[in-house]
């Protein structure tokens, strides 16, 4: 078969080949006469034949019949068919069929005359057999060697024979059916079974099942034909290679009905069901296919011409013609089967989506098609997520994934992307819209027990050009998805803020929180200072909470936070941080905040700490403050100035000056620096950062931005309020610093009531003796005791005074030189601030110098 | 708990400045003429209670009294527009209503003939506030209600109210015209000793001063007492600000005061005020940044206390404390770099012999006045120049008392019919005050009065400092 296809296709030799087959015409002419035996290509007879042959192929003589090729196919089949040779019939039926539809180059162009001639030469061969001497049989060959009586011969049989003319096609081309005949019969001799068998097994084989020939060889894993079978070894590898679609189809078959099976079940999900819906209508494509071919390849294609041969419409040659695009599909499927066989949701699609980028257009249709099923699950995931917030995703296929939190986590922690679900064509900014667009519904559903989103959602829907039906959205359309989604997120986000900002006013619980933790709320916080202030100075355990409770109110009431919200006092709470048996009221005291639903989600339980942590700073640096203060008022102008202590003698005058002057110098020194600290905090930490954080609020397009401004916020705080891990070593010495101004104020406050003890002694002694005769024991023993007794009393004060003093510049010091150490920049505000006059710096070179 | 000041309006110009003042409150905080809070007055956050007490029937009134020996202003505020602010049982007028006829001796004798009856009065306000923060006492120096009256005052409140604080917006008369007041020399200087023993805080304000502002910065020709007055109330009201406006810093009287005033004799604080413009006058809206606003603090001509001081003298004068109370709407990022702006160039002097820094206040500025400019500063400073005012006075008084001039009238009273001992002793106080300022603008102030401290605690010295230690406290 091989053979003669070639001889066929050959073009270029074409004279040469239609030479060798007129050759091998006469030669088989010849040697089917039973008068010659068995003719010698090299005799001269033979020769004379050929030579004969060639002229009359050579004659311009021309049949009297209509050139209908078909017609004369159709007549020779019948032909057979009349003779019992049925199964030649069948044959020539399928060899026709192949014959007439070769077309195109090298392939034979006038067939007619092909069919014509090879009638012409079946039927005088029979007339001859029944009519004619035997001898006479092909005369119109046997002429060369008895030229006379051949000649008469051949001219009484041409007079004979019924057609009375021998018409031959001078076409050389028809020199190819006679090949191409002959061809087809080498292949019946070569193969054990005809083409049609292996056709329809291969047929069987494509669709799974094995076939009488071809079957399913586990060895090499695929069909092939059976080994007993003799067939050509290019029949065996074409066999083999058409069968492929069959291992193909098999392997994407049983995926498709393993994971039908299966479902529902968690391994294959929604997606992987569409996908296997995808699969299947190819599948059935597939069938159809195979059912046309099928029903074409028993089918015969009908001739006209009687004598016409005809074969089987499908040889395994066109089989590989109409297999070459279901290959191609079914290879891929398959292919596609192989990676998404472990894999679910998202995952496949980002799989099968990996894959669509194919520069083949066949592949690409194919593809978009398979992922526009695909993905259309995931897709009415993705749009029932930002559109109303549910996760429709009962086998984990989405790359959201919801997880059961308490409500005010429900925004951190409650839904997560789920990275290996995310399918690669959702880019991950995008994803994080998404995951963020319906977790800002759900966080209004659950934590804001608000419905005005669904207006929102649908706007963003109507905006966007998608209902907010299923099925809105199909892959290929990211534009769409995205533009749907930054829609939704838009309106969803800023539905969220406006509800956030003014259902539950954010903006004034921050406030709030700045005022009454961060202390800005100055006579609440004076106030409150006042009246817990000597509560706190006793031990913690004497303290009880409620009895604090009700100073805060008080406090409230009586400063201007009376004018605040109610809902917000509400908040406003006493805590009392656990103690251990040493503290004093002051450790353990502290203000805390109540955040309740939705805005636990901003002031979560470790952003409170830290604002208690503030507080407690805060707190303490008032504590200080307000002792210094509570010295000023003891050594007020009007209280010192207005006494003379006349009647003191000059020496303890001058102590007592010396020691006032001490106690006030240094007062000043500390009052500068804690009122410069303060001035720090107010303007360096809490109103810059609150300025930004107004202006990110302002800015803030979703709540994860609110969170992060919130954040950055608190974290200035603390940072700069010298509450951050860094800063521990610098804290510490400030401490010391607050501790000495704290122990100072004892001294100061007994310096002065001493004072003013001796100034009551010496201002009226006489009405003072009369009336505290007994109870005065200064009095009693006379001025000069009074004298002797202040003099050992300011000796001590000043001696304490100075160790103090010295304490402070060593304390202050040390606290100074960490301070340019400090990593912020707004720390060096805070020296810059402390040593303005350049006071310390002059102090600090000075003390270098010498 | 409002941290609660009263607030004694004495005198003629105590009673002018005072109704000024309040006037400037009432505007602040939306509260009509007769008392009521006006409609639009919901904004809140500000602190009436300071000021104001709430009767029974939601009128605010301040807690004001109004001293005089004559009816003459008193009657004018009590037939004028805010004849329904006060409450009339704190007004107080002299039952002969002859005045004190600028005599100090006459207002201080006065004073003590009706103290019981003042003493009432105080005494009822204070119990009607929960946590009294002190006294506010309007007067001026040279007459003789407002400084004899008023020293009497200051004495009594002292001795009778010590823990709480007196704080004096105290005007000094005009140096450059001559007065009709020829004693004024006198009664300066003993209104002044009780100045420097009585009071806590004393707010200077010099009408020699506030004239030249009125013409030099105002261009006013002849400015009338109730221009000067305007200028006076926006000081006094802006200096309470930061006690009406809570905020994080600064919400009482004290913690103002204290940080402002780091040695108790150096109490006389001088003032400056930006941008300055009378009443509805037509005003440039100048470019107003905390920088701005705080550089023309500094600028003396801004400020409302004359400086008698020669070239030499003013380049020593140091600043013993600033506070820079700024108000409207300010960008506090900007604080830090104005501070620095101005250490930069050294617009200030500090004294040395410890740490000093100028203190800025940001404070809200009431919703309910509708100013020309965005932002306005007040600048309250101890400053050791002051002492040039004081000197001043202590010459002029030293040329009448050389002279023996007008004591007759003051021997007329029982605290000078033996001898004139109060007004040495009150001189002497003043120079002694002069000299402490003076020390102050040395870096070895914390020695000061105390030479050779060694031998003086030991006994053995004689008691002889440069200057006599008694007057040293």
């Amino acid at each position: 078969m091989k053979k003669g296809e070639e001889r066929v296709m050959e073009e270029e030799d074409d004279q040469q080949k239609a030479a060798d087959l007129v050759h091998e015409l006469v030669l088989r002419l010849l040697s089917q006469n039973p008068q010659t035996p068995t003719p010698d290509p090299t005799s001269p007879s033979f020769l004379k034949t050929l030579r004969y042959a060639h002229r009359i192929l050579r004659s311009r003589l021309t049949p009297s019949v209509s050139p209908d090729a078909s017609a004369i196919a159709e007549s020779l089949k019948r032909r057979l068919a009349t003779h019992g040779r049925s199964s030649d019939a069948l044959a020539f039926a399928d060899l026709y069929a192949k014959f007439s539809s070769k077309t195109g180059p090298g392939s034979v162009n006038n067939k007619w005359s092909l069919l014509y001639l090879l009638r012409i030469v079946s039927e005088d061969r029979q007339s001859a057999v029944t009519g004619l001497d035997s001898s006479l049989l092909l005369p119109n060959l046997n002429l060369g060697d008895e030229p006379v009586s051949s000649s008469s011969s051949s001219l009484g049989r041409n007079k004979k024979s019924n057609n009375g003319v021998l018409l031959v096609s001078k076409d050389p081309e028809n020199l190819r059916d006679v090949a191409f005949r002959e061809y087809a019969s080498l292949i019946k001799e070569e193969s054990e079974v005809t083409e049609e068998v292996l056709v329809r097994d291969v047929l069987y084989a494509c669709q799974g099942i094995d076939g009488k020939y071809v079957k399913f060889n586990s060895e090499i894993d695929g069909y092939a034909v059976v080994d007993y079978v003799k067939v050509p070894r290019g029949t065996r590898t074409m066999v083999r290679m058409l069968s492929e679609l069959g291992w193909l189809f098999k392997k994407v078959k049983s995926f498709v009905s393993e994971s039908m099976d299966r479902f529902p079940g968690e391994h294959v999900g929604t997606v992987g069901q569409a996908f296997c819906a995808a699969l299947q209508d190819e599948l059935s494509d597939y069938y159809k296919l195979l059912a046309v071919l099928e029903a074409q390849g028993m089918n015969p294609i009908p001739l006209v011409s009687e004598s016409a041969t005809s074969s089987c419409y499908l040889s395994l040659r066109r089989l590989s013609v109409w297999f070459a695009e279901p290959m191609v599909k079914m290879r891929l499927m398959a292919v596609l089967v192989d990676k998404c066989k472990v894999l679910r949701g998202g995952a496949m699609a980002g799989a099968i989506h990996l894959h669509a980028q194919h520069g083949d257009p066949l592949v690409h249709e194919f593809m978009m098609s398979l992922l526009r099923c695909v993905c259309s699950p995931l897709f009415e995931m993705v749009r029932s997520w930002v559109l109303e917030g549910e996760l429709e995703d009962t086998f984990g296929e989405f790359f959201v994934v919801g997880q059961p939190v308490k409500v005010d986590l429900l925004w951190r922690e409650g839904y997560k992307l789920h990275h290996g679900m995310l399918p690669s064509f959702i880019s991950p900014s995008l994803a994080q819209r998404i995951l963020r667009t319906g977790k800002s519904i759900n966080f209004l559903r659950v934590c804001c027990d608000d419905h005005g989103w669904a207006g929102a959602a649908s706007e963003a829907a109507a905006a966007s050009g998608t209902t907010t039906r299923r099925g809105g959205l199909g892959y290929g359309e990211t534009d769409a998805l995205e533009h749907l989604v930054a829609e939704a997120a838009k309106r969803i986000d800023k539905h969220l803020l406006d509800v956030l900002y003014t259902r539950y006013k954010f903006k004034e619980h921050c406030l709030a929180i700045k005022r009454y933790l961060l202390l800005g709320q100055g006579d609440f916080v004076q106030y409150l200072m006042d009246i817990v202030g000597p509560k706190l100075s006793e031990p913690a355990n004497n303290i009880s909470s409620f009895e604090l409770a009700g100073f805060l109110e008080a406090a409230i009431r009586a400063s201007n936070a009376q004018y605040d919200d109610r809902d917000m006092l509400d908040r406003l709470k006493v805590k009392m941080m656990p103690h251990g048996s040493g503290d004093r009221g002051w450790d353990v005291f502290s203000l805390e905040y109540e955040a309740r639903a939705p805005l636990d989600t901003v002031f979560t339980e470790s952003v409170l700490s830290k604002y208690l942590r503030v507080f407690n700073f805060l707190w303490k640096l008032k504590r200080v403050e307000h002792a210094l203060i509570g010295i000023w008022k003891t050594m007020k102008p009007n209280c010192i100035t207005s006494n003379s202590f006349a009647k003191l003698q000059a020496s303890v005058k001058l102590q007592l000056l010396s020691a006032l002057r001490r106690c006030q110098v240094l007062w000043n020194e500390m009052n500068h620096f804690v009122t410069n600290f303060q001035y720090y905090i107010m303007f360096e930490v809490l109103e810059v950062s609150w300025c930004n954080f107004s202006k990110e609020m302002e800015a803030a397009k979703d709540l994860d931005d609110l969170l992060a401004a919130h954040e950055k916020y608190l974290n200035f705080i603390v940072g700069k309020s010298l509450l951050g891990e860094q800063s521990q070593t610098i804290r510490k010495s400030l401490f010391v610093l607050f501790e000495l101004i704290l122990r100072f104020r004892s001294h100061a406050d007994r310096l002065y009531e001493g004072i003013y003890e001796l100034q009551i002694r010496t201002k009226e002694p006489g009405r003072e003796r009369n009336k505290t005769q007994e109870s005065s024991s200064w009095i009693n023993e006379g001025r000069k005791a009074i004298t002797q007794r202040a003099g050992e009393f300011l000796q001590s004060m000043s001696q304490d005074m100075d160790s103090i003093a010295k304490e402070y510049t060593t304390s202050l010091d040390a606290f100074l030189s960490l301070l340019p150490l400090q990593q912020s920049v707004d720390l060096k505000f805070l020296f810059f601030r402390l040593d303005f006059t350049e006071f310390y710096s002059r102090l600090h070179s000075k003390g270098k110098e010498s | 708990m409002p941290r609660e000041i009263i607030t004694l309006q004495v005198g003629q110009c105590g009673n002018q400045i005072g109704m000024e003042f309040w006037k400037q409150l009432c505007l602040e905080h939306g509260i009509s003429k007769d008392g009521i809070l006006e409609d639009f007055a919901t904004q809140g956050g500000d602190r009436k209670d300071v000021f104001f007490y709430q009767a029974d029937d939601q009128h605010y009134i301040p807690r004001a009294l109004l001293i005089d020996l004559e009816p003459r202003v008193i009657n004018g505020i009590q037939n004028g527009d805010y004849r329904n602010l006060y409450n009339h049982e704190n007004i107080f007028v002299a039952d002969h209503g002859g005045g004190a006829g600028n005599n100090w001796a006459s207002g201080y004798h006065q004073g003590k003939g009706v103290e019981e009856e003042i003493m009432d009065m105080i005494d009822r306000e204070a119990d009607g506030s929960d946590s009294l923060e002190g006294f506010v006492l309007c007067h001026s120096i040279a007459g003789g209600t407002g400084s004899g009256m008023g020293s009497y005052l200051l004495e009594t409140l002292n001795d009778r109210y010590s823990k709480k604080l007196v704080q004096t917006y105290s005007v000094f008369p005009n140096q450059m015209e001559t007065s009709d007041v020829v004693v004024q020399p006198y009664n300066s200087l003993l209104t002044l000793k009780r100045l420097t023993l009585n009071a806590d805080c004393v707010v200077v304000l010099d009408n020699t001063a506030l004239t030249r502002i009125a013409v030099e910065r105002l261009h006013l020709t002849n400015p009338t007492f109730a221009q000067t007055n305007s200028l006076v109330s926006t000081v006094m009201s802006a200096s309470t600000t930061t006690l009406r406006y809570p905020g994080y810093m600064n919400n009482d009287l004290v913690g103002l005061l204290a940080s402002l005033i780091p040695t108790p004799r150096c109490h006389f604080l001088m003032t400056g005020y930006t941008p300055l413009t009378v009443e509805r006058q037509a005003n440039v809206i100048r470019k107003t940044t905390v920088l701005d606003v705080m550089r023309r603090l500094l600028q003396p001509k801004n400020v409302m206390v004359s400086s008698y001081a020669r070239n030499k003298e003013a380049s020593q004068a140091k600043y013993i404390s600033i506070l820079n109370i700024i108000q409207g709407e300010v960008d506090p990022t900007q604080v830090h770099e104005s501070l620095q702006r101005i250490r930069e160039r050294k617009l200030v002097n500090f004294i040395e012999w410890g740490p000093a820094s100028i203190q800025v206040a940001l404070s809200k500025k009431s919703p309910y006045v509708q100013t020309a400019h965005r932002v306005s500063g007040l600048m309250l400073a101890s400053h050791t120049s002051i002492r040039h005012l004081f000197s001043k006075c202590l010459s002029q008084y030293d040329k009448l008392r050389k002279k023996q001039a007008f004591l007759d009238n003051y021997r007329k009273f029982p605290m000078f019919d033996n001898d004139l001992s109060e007004f040495d002793e009150a001189r002497d106080i003043i120079e002694s005050l002069v000299d402490e300022y003076k020390a102050c603008e040395s870096p070895d102030y914390i020695k000061w009065g105390m030479e050779d401290p060694e031998q003086l605690v030991t006994g053995e010295g004689s008691a002889s400092g440069v200057v006599d230690p008694r007057m040293a406290f």
